[in-house]
């Protein structure tokens, strides 16, 4: 309180206690003990001597008949009162009122005056006026007659009969005289008095008779004849008509095992309705968390079910969705995000009825109530950096769960690591929660006394999953004590102070027998089996109601596209605040770009003093590099998403949010993320090394790598669960990349078991990276600035040209050998005959088609047994005839590609050709898509002959099937159901369908399931 | 607008509010049973009075005696005078009646209106 309010205060107590003819002694003794209680020694000596000297400042006058108090009294009271109304709040100025009150009772006789200065106080502290009237009546008089209000409670050991009007009554045989409790509904407040010869304590404080004392949140009333009264009980008195939830939470013959087969919970039984605080204690080991589990319908039970109002929790999980609420040990909060966003977002995807302005409002209502409002712009930060306490953080998950109100809760150790105060404030705000009907199940560990008193019923496991109690708290004590027959057991708590000492508990369960020499042996007095059945013989479990399938307000959870929207915001806010994520994300592609392409420009002297991109030897490492990059850089800023949000996924299974907005708004983002790094590094590196004219086919690839690179690093996050493991993996994920992708290891030059003769091999088809740099490499080489006018024509030219150079003395050559050893005696020579024979067939088939001059039946002679010299001479005289059919193509070809080089010299203004080539052509390219370092350009497969050079000129040599999308590498267009397509486009697309085929991967989890079955092979003991 | 004219008892004070005249007057004394009753007329004509208002408003308060619940009223009925336009409390009291006389200066502290201090 400030100085200036105590020396208002001060005054307000003068003017009041002078009244009347002048202070009387008790009067100035309350005084006296007001500031006392709320300062220290000196200071209130202070204040006191100030009351003392405004009480020498005059007194009220008398007109003959009563006693007036003088005007400027009244106007002085008012003055008080403004000053007041500007610096306490209502609680606070409730509080001063009652004080007040308190004087007028200290004098024992009625005083107008002072009866009518309150009044008027009351007024200009904008206090309602009945509530001032209960009040009054409460603080003034002890008649139970008077106290018919309904915000008035009294605990006495009467019959409720006596009780006048609505005044709410508790019978309780540990009372003596009455306790009266008041409620000041608008501010919440609620104080008790007591009338009687006992003494009674308010948490653990004596309190006199009659006095009135301020009954706070998480208050204990006791009576020296064991009556506790808890604040919640209270409080539920004087708002039970508020809770209508209809709840029966039944738990049957539950049985759990591990996967191991262990048992881990046995037979338990629980049957509970709305509105009760149950703890969950027991050992180390015993099965806390697992009962905690399988009761929130995490685990699934071996034997047994849990039936909420009916319903199979673990099997008719659609009818009782959103009811569920869990909180589990660990933070469930974004780091990145304030206390107000976090909170906010999680609303937003609980509501969808709720406008932002509304939710905004109930979001700060819920944190104004847990004490939070203050804090509700700082981020929530990590362990290291800390800005909000750890008892924040508690309540902050807390509230996650609280502010869409499920009805049953499971809370896994709210107070570990917390102050024994922030552990009351967030066991208050539990008990308050159960209040409003919540059934709340807590796992808890050492709970002080104050807080262990606070439940209403515990459940007590032992190794093993050995259910060994289940019942009142306090009670337990005694159980425990008598059945291991320790004196005193009829003492659940300390008589003096009333406090219990749940460690007591387990000191008695895990009482160790002790040997001859005095030693503790690591045997138990009584074994968890034992306890079991002493606590099945003793107790029986006591049914509540069951409500049968009554259905629940069931969450209005937003659409799917709504919560992609929200995912996608609340990321994006939390990644966008983590400024080095967001500097180091946007910086790295263009950096190694620019490392890349800076080392990368090759100056090639011995053609130019210049830079000239045709001579340029690494624009193949060049494209390789880059989608080496893009893959890299996709996977790592993927890889540890999932993982980081797991806990908090964990929860939103609870509010059935939707995998798929989930995962697709995490896509979205990363997407984005990839769009504008590939971008910026095209940018720059394109620039550096002056690719021109190839800007966005090449960003297109490498979009799309990176893309593909995300969803992989989705689905390997989703699926491991620490962020070490997904970055070892990365590597494995991005080498065979490398090494499949057709530019560092020829595909000819593998291993013959995956190898294939004349196609890329299946395995590099898995490989993204194959198809970006082949879809890369062909567009650069086959649509470049120059190529262009060109691809065609020499397409003409080399084909004709393979064919006359390489095919057709091939063809030459196998029929001679044929026709030479028809009657061969060998067997070897016989077999190379009758191949060369086929080979020869199905070639001629194929000119055949071009040049049509064979008759079908004639191709039926070329066999071992029908071939003979007429068949021969007219197959060779069909050889002679495609040699000059192809030299005039090639004739013919040569000649148009110089008119083209003339028509295209003329239209650029008579420029050179070659400087259009320097521009836009890049030499190693070429002989990297064309082959050119081959030593063997032909090669017999599969009984045809492929080429081994310019395979960029040459379409897919043999299709088998519809569906065979094979080619060569590099070639310029791709077969599949029928038609041909150009490599780029089709590339891209085989890329998407794979980054398509993964999605669904990521969705179903299948990683992750398959990483399961594995981890459940146990390996048998011998 | 109406006129009140209340006479004064020996709880009630005298009142008289005339916005024709320019008479804006409360006398003797006010200690009536209810005093939120008693004023309740006079806030509400002051009310109605602020939205048409005469160029000049002089309240005159001329008591001898009030209670803390009229005290109340009486602030009430001075924050009203705020929202008039050229308005002005005019406080009489007795020539030795000290009490009065701070109790108005108490007054003209606790609102945004001009008083003016005069003895009878």
């Amino acid at each position: 309180m400030s100085e200036e309010i105590l020396k208002s205060l001060a005054q307000l107590y003068a003017i009041i206690t002078k009244q009347d003819g002048g202070v009387t002694d008790s009067e100035k003794t309350y005084v006296v003990n007001s500031f006392k209680k709320r300062l220290n020694l000196a200071t209130a000596e202070q204040y006191i001597a100030l009351y003392d000297e405004f009480l020498k400042d005059g007194e009220g006058k008398d007109d003959g008949k009563k006693r007036l108090t003088s005007v400027k009294d009244s106007v002085k009271t008012l003055g008080i009162c403004r000053k007041i109304n500007k610096t306490l709040t209502q609680k606070q100025k409730i509080v001063v009122l009652v004080e007040l009150l308190e004087i007028l009772k200290s004098e024992g006789k009625e005083s107008a005056q002072q009866q009518e200065i309150i009044d008027t106080v009351a007024i200009a502290f904008n206090i309602d006026k009945d509530e001032y009237k209960t009040l009054q009546t409460f603080v003034l008089h002890n008649d139970i007659q008077l106290f018919g209000d309904e915000n008035i409670l009294v605990i006495n050991n009467r019959d409720s009969s006596i009780i006048p009007g609505n005044a709410k009554h508790i019978h309780s045989d540990q009372v003596d005289g009455n306790i009266f409790f008041v409620r000041v509904k608008s501010v919440d407040m609620i104080f008790l008095k007591y009338t009687g010869e006992d003494e009674i304590t308010l948490n653990s404080l004596n309190i006199g008779p009659d006095d009135v004392t301020l009954f706070s949140p998480g208050s204990t009333a006791k009576t020296k004849r064991g009556g506790v009264f808890y604040y919640s009980d209270v409080l539920t008195r004087f708002i039970s008509e508020s809770v209508s939830v209809k709840l029966s939470f039944q738990v049957n013959n539950l049985e759990f095992r591990f996967a191991n087969h262990n048992i881990g919970l046995r037979d338990i039984n629980i049957s509970e309705g709305s509105g009760k605080l149950i703890g969950i204690m027991g050992a180390s080991g015993a099965g806390k968390t697992t009962l905690l589990n399988v009761l929130a319908g995490l685990e699934t039970p071996y034997k047994g079910e849990v039936l909420i109002n009916g319903y199979n929790l673990h099997k008719e999980k659609d009818k009782v969705r959103g009811v569920i609420g869990y909180i589990p040990q660990d933070d469930l909060l974004i780091e990145e995000l304030t206390v107000f966003e976090n909170l906010f977002y999680s609303a937003k995807l609980c509501f969808k009825n709720k406008t932002d302005e509304e939710i905004t409002g109930m979001v700060n209502k819920v944190l104004d109530n847990l004490g939070l409002i203050q804090s509700k712009d700082l981020r929530v930060g990590n362990a290291l950096n800390k800005s909000i306490s750890g008892g924040q953080r508690k309540r902050l998950n807390i509230a996650l769960e609280l502010i869409r109100e499920p009805s049953v809760l499971f809370v896994d150790e709210p107070t570990s690591g917390l102050s024994s105060r922030d552990s009351e404030n967030v066991m208050d705000l539990l008990k308050e929660l159960t209040l409003k009907g919540t059934l709340i199940f807590v796992v808890i560990h050492q709970p002080s006394s104050d807080i262990y008193k606070m439940f209403d019923k515990m459940f007590i496991l032992d190794v093993g999953g050995y259910p060994i109690y289940y019942g009142n708290p306090v009670e337990a004590i005694t159980y425990f004590k008598h059945v291991s027959q320790q004196a005193d057991s009829d003492k659940g708590q300390c008589a003096t102070c009333g406090n219990v000492n749940p460690e007591q508990i387990f000191n008695i369960i895990e009482e160790k027998v002790v040997d001859e020499y005095g030693n503790f042996t690591a045997n138990r007095r009584l074994t968890p089996k034992q306890w079991n059945e002493s606590f099945i013989n003793r107790f029986a479990l006591k049914r509540v109601e069951d409500i049968k399938q009554e259905s629940f307000s069931i969450l209005h959870i937003p659409g799917k596209i709504k919560q992609f929207w929200v995912f996608t915001v609340r990321d994006f806010k939390s990644k966008l605040f983590n400024k080095q994520y967001m500097l180091i994300n946007l910086i790295e592609a263009p950096l190694l770009a620019f490392i890349l392409s800076f080392i990368l420009r090759y100056k090639n002297n011995s053609t130019s003093t210049e830079y000239v991109f045709r001579y340029n030897e690494n624009i193949p490492a060049y494209i390789l590099m880059s989608i080496v990059i893009a893959i890299f850089i996709g996977l790592s800023i993927s890889a540890e998403e999932i993982i980081k949000d797991k806990k908090i996924l964990k929860r939103e299974t609870f509010l059935n949010l939707s995998r798929n907005s989930y995962l697709l708004s995490k896509v979205f983002i990363l997407f984005m993320f990839s769009a504008i790094q590939t971008f910026l590094f095209v940018l720059v590196g394109n620039s550096i090394l002056e690719i021109d004219g190839m800007f966005f086919q090449f960003w297109i690839v490498l979009f799309s790598v990176a893309c593909f690179a995300n969803l992989t690093g989705l689905i390997i996050s989703s699926a491991f669960d620490t962020a070490i493991t997904v970055y070892i993996l990365v590597p494995l994920l991005l080498i065979p990349q490398m090494i499949l992708s057709g530019s560092i290891f020829s595909f000819d030059k593998i291993n013959d078991m995956i190898r294939s003769k004349d196609k890329v091999p299946v395995v590099a088809d898995l490989m993204a990276a194959r198809w970006a740099y082949e879809a890369i490499a062909v567009k650069q080489f086959r649509d470049n600035g120059y190529e262009k006018y060109f691809f065609k024509v020499e397409q003409k030219e080399n084909i004709a040209n393979f064919n006359i150079v390489y095919l057709l003395p091939e063809l030459n050559e196998r029929l001679d050998f044929a026709y030479e050893n028809l009657n061969a005696k060998d067997d070897s020579l016989l077999k190379i005959s009758i191949n060369n024979l086929a080979v020869l067939k199905s070639e001629l088939r194929k000119q055949n088609k071009i040049v049509p001059r064979l008759q079908p039946q004639d191709l039926e002679l070329l066999t071992i047994e029908k071939m003979n010299a007429q068949t021969y001479n007219k197959v060779k005289a069909y050889l002679k005839e495609l040699e000059v059919f192809y030299n005039k193509i090639f004739n013919d070809a040569n000649k148009e590609k110089e008119n083209y080089v003339f028509a295209l010299g003329r239209l650029n203004g008579g420029t050179d050709v070659n400087k259009l080539k320097d521009q836009y052509f890049n030499e190693s390219l070429s002989d990297m898509v064309r082959n050119a370092t081959a030593k063997k350009r032909i090669v017999e497969t599969d009984q045809y002959l492929a080429p081994k050079l310019d395979y960029v000129y040459f379409s897919p040599v043999e299709v088998k099937g519809t569906f065979d999308y094979r080619a060569h590498f590099f070639a310029p267009v791709k077969h599949f159901a029928g038609n041909y397509y150009d490599t780029f486009k089709f590339n891209i697309i085989v890329i998407w369908l794979a980054g398509i085929f993964l999605y669904i991967l990521l969705y179903f989890d299948l990683l992750r399931k398959l990483l399961n079955v594995f981890g459940k092979i146990s390996i048998p003991r011998t | 607008m109406q006129i009140i004219q209340l006479e004064g008892t020996e709880d009630t004070p005298k009142v008289m509010l005339d916005k024709a005249k320019g008479i804006y007057e409360v006398s003797g004394r006010s200690l009536p049973e209810d005093a939120a009753e008693f004023y309740a007329p006079i806030l509400n004509w002051l009310t109605e009075y602020a939205g048409q208002s005469n160029p000049s408003t002089e309240f005159v308060i001329k008591l001898e005696y009030f209670n803390t619940a009229s005290s109340k009223l009486i602030l009430d009925v001075l924050s009203k005078l705020e929202d008039v336009k050229g308005s002005k409390v005019v406080w009489y009291y007795y020539e030795d009646d000290e009490d009065m006389q701070e109790a108005g200066e108490e007054f003209s502290e606790l609102v945004d209106v001009p008083f003016e201090f005069k003895t009878y």
